[in-house]
């Protein structure tokens, strides 16, 4: 279980980036409703209960938007995700 | 309100609260790449002088990082930091630029810190195109691409950055793409900790200029592109050259020990001093 922070004001958009999406292994982002105000759709996690913190999405995401909270509940994390 | 703070926030100045980078520029997975070695190596940012020069990814250091940050001439960055290190050989000096400024403009001054074996950690970001003046075709682009100055693809060969920089006599030469930021991660602390030359290339998205004139496609496209070409270079070095042809090759190119300068000339300058007492 793990907890999963989207800084909304520093991302760049999911349609023009859209990074987070893509590596995420359980494909957990969708785009969120509201927009930022610098005009671009931040993404949204869907469940965060499925989350196994790999961390994947805050590693790659190049705007420093998304933070993963490894040790916020307890269970044990999956491990690093498959970047190879 | 979200009041999360990113862990490597601590590392970039206050006032600067966005990246300078395009939507899925591939800039910003190096950036966190550079803060997360210098966090897990548990080094301080006053320790560092970050050197720069011209093009999107200088812009990576300055005015980013909380750090004293050098963002000089084209070309030049090498050679300014060439020149901090021998004034300040204790300070880790790391350039980070990109292959238009190191490779292209600035090409001499690159070869020449290697061959010097001088203790400078370069940060080489290559995303094959002159990104921030419209997409020009540049030595790194890939033969066949299409670029606004070449519509028809690209009809020269391109530099090989890695194994030029072996040749000329660096200490530590690694090349990864943005597809693997834990592993590029992993080589720039290598290079932090390495006495003498390191140069880390990292082969990175340019959505904007590079996506759209090549037709590979936006961030998510590239770096698709890059994880199914990618080979490691344990492997590539059983392979033809024939099959190698579009392919990236990928890890540590060398990992070797030899006498680097600022450090050379510490000594010499020690010996001297006792010689005259």
């Amino acid at each position: 279980m793990s907890k999963v922070d989207v800084l909304s004001q520093n991302c760049k958009g999911v349609d023009q980036c859209g990074i987070c999406k893509y590596v995420c292994p359980k494909d957990l982002y969708r785009d969120s409703k509201e927009m930022n105000s610098a005009g671009y759709i931040p993404p949204e996690m869907t469940d965060e209960a499925s989350c196994t913190a790999c961390e994947n999405c805050m590693i790659y995401c190049p705007d420093m938007a998304i933070v993963v909270h490894k040790d916020a509940q307890d269970g044990p994390p999956a491990g690093e995700g498959s970047d190879d | 309100m979200n009041a999360t703070v990113h862990p490597l926030r601590k590392y970039a100045r206050p006032h600067v609260t966005r990246t300078t980078t395009c939507p899925g520029c591939g800039n910003g997975i190096a950036t966190q790449a550079i803060l997360r070695a210098i966090e897990e190596l548990d080094l301080r940012m006053d320790d560092f002088v970050f050197v720069s020069g011209i093009g999107c990814s200088a812009w990576i250091p300055s005015p980013f990082f909380a750090a004293d940050t050098l963002h000089t001439t084209h070309g030049r960055p090498v050679a300014f930091a060439t020149g901090v290190k021998l004034g300040l050989p204790e300070k880790h000096v790391m350039v980070v630029s990109g292959d238009g400024d190191l490779t292209a403009i600035g090409g001499n001054h690159l070869i020449h810190a290697a061959r010097r074996n001088i203790g400078l950690t370069v940060v080489l970001m290559n995303n094959g195109i002159y990104g921030m003046t419209g997409g020009q075709t540049a030595p790194t682009t890939p033969r066949g691409i299409s670029t606004v100055t070449s519509p028809y693809g690209s009809l020269e060969h391109s530099f090989d950055i890695a194994p030029m920089i072996v040749s000329a006599g660096a200490a530590y030469v690694a090349r990864w793409t943005t597809h693997h930021p834990r592993q590029l991660t992993k080589a720039i602390k290598k290079g932090l900790t390495k006495k003498g030359f390191a140069l880390i290339e990292v082969v990175t998205q340019c959505p904007v200029q590079f996506g759209r004139a090549s037709k590979l496609g936006g961030a998510v496209e590239i770096l698709k592109h890059f994880k199914s070409n990618s080979v490691r270079i344990e492997k590539a070095r059983k392979m033809d050259p024939a099959e190698l042809l579009g392919k990236i090759v990928v890890g540590e190119f060398v990992d070797i020990e030899k006498p680097e300068l600022s450090s050379e000339w510490t000594r010499l300058i020690h010996s001297m001093r006792e010689g005259r007492q």
